[in-house]
């Protein structure tokens, strides 16, 4: 079986064991199949991307991890367990966070109010305290404000702390949504599609977050992308899909060099 | 007919300040239940796009609750917290009986079946309690029934201690619950909620809790609205009509906007007062109370269709 | 305070103004920076104690006196504290400015010779390793903010904290010799050395020492009857001399509180959280929140726009006389009461100037409007005229006598005299000691005697006493009739409308005057927008007709008004072209403050100048662009180029005079 000592990256980074494991996940909606037979694992502190062309089913298995969709077939291991099926607030309270690729924000709410539903999962004092019990609850509110300040801080977002979401530019709502993820502390971070639509300057200042997190917090990421460039950069290992099936897994030169991934990648027909 | 119209009424109010205070003090009575209760509608209609048409029902059937309880030989405030106890099990009920097996149906089956809720709740009532008019237990749950009788401009000004009462609790209590849905972790879930429901699942809220607490809050404000307006006109069946009020209110306010619902009950609550005394009554013989809300509402939609609050509606293409 | 006023003579370095400070003031606050969405603060004891931790870290990182410590980040108590520490054990700080590029740090550090570097954050840090290796002098950097820096080699690198402790640590081995070295210092000790910007040629190293630095603070602080329980925000960049003498200098010798605020795109919040009671602004900080005002204004409805209008006439009737002392009939005064409570008051305080005592500008001419606008309003804006040869002042404007065309009377203990080609000179106890490193250029600006040029044209108005600038010394020429050129004064009324960003007027040795006009994208695209007319970009809008049509009529104006000034009616503009681009200091155009270079921008867009004076109508052009990343692009453009209509006279020629 896999081994669970972990690995050292190319920059000196320790790799930890397994922290999530898909085992020969399928997905079908109806006749189509979304993902087909597909294994990979993730692991603790590492950068892992899973990408492939449009439609190749990524955004499904992005969607199967968090738990909106329940796979047809296969396992998902968590931390050590298999996780049985779950609605994706319950993966949330696990400490899987996730952004979306079209954006999903509390649009009328402030952006701090915002990176406090991240805070969500963390609840301890139950709805009676929250409405009766003042002291606890407000004594966890405080310590959320607190966290929630710091990711404010990490994503240098000060400045439109009030300001309702609804109002603000693309660029600046994908990284308010990084940062509701980030306050809930996760275990796994997943990002779908991080980059999309964003010209060269945002990329850049968001692949500089997604390494600052993944250096300062030892967060586990997980992302989603089709920019081939930006992955190879930012990822640890990579999964490589194509029509829902798996060709391709490993260091991102590994991955350069697999020639399904270059004919997938290129068009060529593959028979 | 011009000047009584538009001068006398004015003339009248400049005359009688101490008798244009009382019909202000008295609109704003009703006006902060209206709001209350439109409060109710709001946090439903955001958190699960429901209009409740059950709210109305859900008045009657919480002072009825109490009032029964107490008639059984229980204590006043223990009827209130048991009542507020049957709030609880009614609003875990709908969740689980009416709502969940009807999640992703179009909006309209929703609101069908909170007319099949409010079909279900008359009949039960009845059953339980029986068709007749009771008498709040105002006395009974410590509510002060005598006046205070203030001489503003060397006039006269009455207010009744069931009124003050009435506007302390509801103003504690709409403060309360804005305290709540603001500086609040729950709070901030239920308003999420009403954003996105996508989001609010990846951020871990689970949507059966939010429901069951939005419904359980409308039956708080059913209980507390129940009591207030049963003081007054008694407890019946006819003491839905307040939750009809709400209408017009959610019509200015928004059906969205918490803020619309607190102003849109408020100036209600006074326009339609100050209407009836000084342009209904000598112009039309009264009773305009019934209809002047949804008029002043019709007008203001003719101009603003989102609502005085409401979120401007941009299509982008 | 008998203490203060006796005069700087027991207190002659800051280190010893910080120590009395701790002193006499211990518990009251010093520094505030919001951090995590709160206001940390710091009183003056604490002040004490951290800059004494970081000094003695210094000294335990082998600090020697004579040092150069080179200091690069945004305001911040820290970085403030490391040039008191450095001061505290011999050193000598030099701010630079945080927005230099690689190349640009890589000249001052070495022309300094800076052995140390303290550093903001991971930016700063990545560019001084960039050119380190041509740095021969520079050994250690300490770094603030450790994010993205954990993974660096520490031998060379060091955060602040670490240093802070391992002072502490070392305290009674270094104690000793921190307060020997603290002791020496006297008024002709080094205080600091800012680069001065410059619009031509590589930057030069101002000395200025401890004489120069606290009489000027002294003076200018009795000057505006500055107070402890003052609050100043410091927002400005800290290589500037004003920084350096707002923040520390009258900071340290008055007492009062520094706020930095969260990061530079909070600054309009923090403004309006602290309310400052001392508050420097350069011009266009003026001029861009009263375009913003203007733009609210237009969007907001007909009642509230109405209102707005009505009260500001009356504000710019009586409002200057009330602030000024001067008699106001009854009903002006209850009128102007109510406006304040309406419109005066909310605006202020959304503008953060709701507890304004003393406000100053300087630095570039203010648009007249602009200053009366504010003014107005009740806030106590004032002109001051200075540069960092002479520890910033050299002329300031006296409460009750403020005009938006003088800079003022000499400030106290400045002279000045007024040379035959008309250049200003002026001799102060704040005349820096000399260039670092150039005694020519030192010799050049400031003769035996001590007086220094100040390189700008003006003359003293007999009447009042103040002086008024006309434009650079050298700026000012002849055109090619001989009558006076002066591009600066024709260039402040175009920027005086809020559609004209910048201009650049050619003209000397020439037969008449053509111009380069910068659009202001905020206001002309806040009108495209209400007018409904689409654009994809900057270079769109600079091109589409309208513009042109608005633009051409403000020339004309201009012209109209520049007709009537005997010695610069030749001035006028005769043909005018909008840029493509915006000027940017990035691609050299501007400097670092913001001024721009004439000559390179000639010399870059010397086929649209041509143009101008060609008499074709329209011009092709490419020129490279440098983007924020640091890479290059092109833009290609086709500009077109229009006359505007001009005033016939006849100019006197300069001789004439």
């Amino acid at each position: 079986m896999k081994d669970t000592a972990g690995y050292i990256t190319e920059d000196g980074r320790q790799i930890g064991g397994t922290l999530m494991e898909m085992r020969n996940i399928t997905l079908r909606f109806g006749g189509v199949v979304a993902i087909q037979d597909i294994s990979f694992d993730i692991r603790e502190g590492e950068v892992r991307a899973i990408i492939g062309p449009n439609g190749a089913g990524k955004s499904s298995m992005l969607n199967v991890i968090s738990g909106f969709y329940t796979p047809s077939e296969g396992e998902v291991w968590y931390q050590g367990k298999k996780r049985p099926p779950m609605k994706p607030y319950q993966v949330a309270r696990q400490g899987v966070a996730r952004t979306f690729q079209n954006i999903a924000l509390f649009e009328g709410m402030t952006v701090l109010d915002n990176v406090m539903t991240g805070r969500l999962t963390h609840m301890k004092a139950g709805i009676a305290s929250q409405a009766l019990w003042w002291g606890r609850a407000s004594r966890e509110e405080v310590e959320n404000r607190e966290k929630v300040e710091r990711v404010i801080d990490f994503l240098e977002i000060q400045n439109i702390r009030k300001t309702p979401v609804g109002r603000l530019p693309y660029g600046l709502k994908k990284r308010v949504e990084l940062a509701r993820a980030l306050a809930a502390e996760p275990s796994l971070l997943l990002l779908d599609e991080p980059m999309a639509g964003m010209n060269v300057e945002e990329k850049e200042d968001m692949s500089r977050f997604i390494l600052d997190v993944n250096d300062e917090f030892g967060t586990t990421i997980c992302l989603i992308e089709h920019d081939m460039g930006v992955v190879m950069d930012l990822s640890d290992r990579v999964v490589v899909m194509d029509y829902g099936k798996k060709i391709g897994d490993g260091t991102p030169d590994e991955v350069r060099g697999n020639e399904d991934v270059i004919a997938a990648y290129l068009g060529v027909p593959h028979d | 007919m011009f000047a009584e119209i538009f001068i006398d009424p004015w003339v009248d109010m400049f005359a009688a300040p101490d008798f244009l205070m009382q019909v202000l003090w008295e609109g704003l009575v009703s006006g902060i239940l209206y709001a209350l209760i439109a409060l109710g509608f709001v946090l439903i209609y955001r958190s699960s796009r429901i209009f409740n048409f059950a709210q109305g029902i859900m008045v009657v059937f919480a002072a009825l609750t109490l009032v029964g309880l107490h008639a059984m030989g229980v204590p006043a405030w223990v009827s209130v917290a048991l009542t507020l106890g049957v709030m609880f099990v009614l609003a875990v009920t709908i969740e689980r009986v009416v709502l969940r097996p009807l999640v992703g149906q179009p909006d309209i089956i929703l609101f069908m079946a909170t007319i099949g809720i409010t079909l279900f709740l008359i009949g039960l009532g009845e059953t339980i309690f029986g068709g007749e008019n009771k008498v709040m237990i105002t006395g009974d749950l410590g509510i002060p029934t005598g006046d205070t009788v203030l001489e503003p401009f060397g006039g006269l000004l009455i207010l009744q201690h069931l009124d003050i009462t009435v506007v302390i609790v509801a103003t504690l209590l709409v403060i309360a619950l804005l305290a709540f849905l603001n500086y609040t972790q729950m709070g901030r879930a239920i308003r999420a909620l009403g954003d996105d429901h996508q989001a609010a699942l990846s951020v871990g809220i689970s949507l059966q809790t939010i429901w069951v607490l939005v419904w359980f809050i409308a039956g708080i404000i059913a209980l507390v609205t129940g009591i207030a307006w049963g003081a007054r006109a008694g407890v019946s069946f006819a003491l839905e009509v307040i939750a009809y009020k709400a209408l017009p209110v959610l019509m200015l306010g928004g059906l969205e906007s918490i803020t619309g619902a607190i102003v849109g009950g408020l100036m209600i609550g006074v326009l339609e007062k100050l209407f009836e005394i000084y342009w209904g009554q000598p112009l039309l013989g009264g009773n305009t109370e019934t209809w002047f809300a949804f008029v002043l509402a019709l007008i203001v939609l003719l101009f603003r269709p989102q609502g005085l609050f409401g979120e401007r509606i941009i299509e982008r293409v | 305070m008998a203490h203060l006023t006796k005069g700087a003579d027991g207190l002659r370095s800051v280190p010893a103004l910080l120590a009395r400070n701790a002193a006499q003031y211990g518990r009251s606050p010093a520094y505030r920076e919001k951090e995590y969405g709160i206001w940390q603060s710091w009183t003056w004891a604490e002040t004490a104690a951290e800059v004494e931790a970081l000094a003695l870290g210094l000294l335990n990182l082998g600090v020697n006196e004579g040092d150069f410590i080179a200091i690069i980040g945004r305001n911040r108590p820290y970085l403030y504290w490391s040039m008191v520490a450095a001061q505290s054990v011999g050193a000598i700080p030099v701010p630079l400015y945080q927005d230099s590029v690689a190349e640009e740090m890589e000249y001052v550090l070495s022309h300094c010779g800076a052995r140390f570097v303290i550093a903001g954050d991971q930016e700063q840090v990545d560019k001084v390793i960039e050119v380190q290796e041509h740095l021969h002098q520079f050994e250690h950097m300490i770094y603030l903010d450790p994010r993205g820096l954990r993974k660096y080699d520490h031998r060379r690198l060091h955060q602040f904290s670490h240093v802070q402790e391992q002072g502490r640590a070392a305290r009674d081995e270094f104690t000793g010799e921190l307060n020997r070295r603290r002791d020496k210092l006297n008024y002709d000790s080094i205080c600091v050395m800012l680069y001065t910007s410059g619009t031509t040629g590589k930057p030069k190293g101002v000395v200025l020492s401890n004489r120069n630095i606290i009489e000027t603070a002294r003076a200018s602080s009795e000057f505006d009857h500055l107070k402890p329980d003052d609050e100043v925000l410091a927002y400005l960049p800290m290589a500037w001399v004003g920084d350096f003498i707002f923040s520390i200098g009258q900071a340290y010798w008055s007492g009062f509180c520094v706020n930095c605020p969260e990061s530079p795109e909070t600054m309009m919040t923090d403004l309006r959280e602290i309310a400052p009671s001392y508050y420097f602004a350069p011009p266009r900080v003026f001029e861009t929140q009263l375009t913003q005002i203007m733009i609210r204004m237009e969007d907001s409805g007909t009642f509230k726009k109405k209102t707005f209008d009505h009260f500001m006439a009356h504000a710019g009737k009586v409002g200057p006389d009330l602030l000024d002392g001067r008699e106001v009939g009854f009903y002006d005064r209850l009128k102007y009461r109510l406006g304040e409570f309406l419109i005066y008051g909310p605006l202020k305080n959304a503008l953060g100037f709701s507890n304004v005592r003393v406000g100053y500008t300087a630095g570039e001419a203010i648009g007249p409007e602009i200053f009366d606008f504010y003014r107005s309003l009740g806030i106590n804006l004032k002109q001051l005229y200075g540069q960092t040869e002479a520890s910033v002042f050299i002329t300031q404007q006296p409460d009750g006598e403020v005009r938006s065309d003088t800079v003022g009377v000499p400030s106290p203990g400045v002279e000045i005299r007024i040379a035959e080609g008309g250049e200003v000179f002026y001799r102060s106890p704040g005349v820096f000691v000399e260039y670092y490193k150039n005694p020519e250029s030192t010799a050049d600006t400031k003769d035996q005697e001590g007086w220094v040029a100040t390189g700008d044209a003006g003359f003293i108005e007999e009447a009042s006493g103040h002086l008024r600038i006309i434009d650079r010394a050298k700026d000012v020429g002849a055109m090619a009739d001989g009558a006076m050129f002066a591009p600066k004064y024709v260039e402040n009324k175009l920027k005086f409308y809020p559609n004209i960003l910048e201009a650049v007027v050619f003209g000397a040795g020439r037969d008449r005057c053509c111009a380069f006009i910068n659009i202001d994208l905020a206001a002309v695209g806040n009108w495209a927008e209400r007018n409904n007319i689409a654009y994809a970009s900057y270079q769109e809008l600079a091109g589409h007709k309208q513009v042109l049509d608005a633009i051409q009529a403000h020339i004309e104006e201009t012209n109209e008004s520049i007709a009537q000034d005997d010695m610069l009616s030749g001035c006028q503009v005769h043909r005018f072209l909008v840029l493509h681009k915006e000027l940017d200091a990035d691609d050299g155009e501007l400097t670092r403050t913001r001024k721009v270079r004439r000559k390179i921008i000639g010399e870059k867009f010397a086929d649209l100048v041509a143009a101008l004076y060609d008499g074709s109508n329209s011009v092709y052009t490419e020129t490279e662009v440098t983007y924020e990343d640091g890479r290059k692009g092109k833009i290609k453009a086709t500009l077109e180029i229009r006359d505007a209509k001009v005033v016939p006279v006849t100019p006197k020629a300069m001789a004439a005079e």
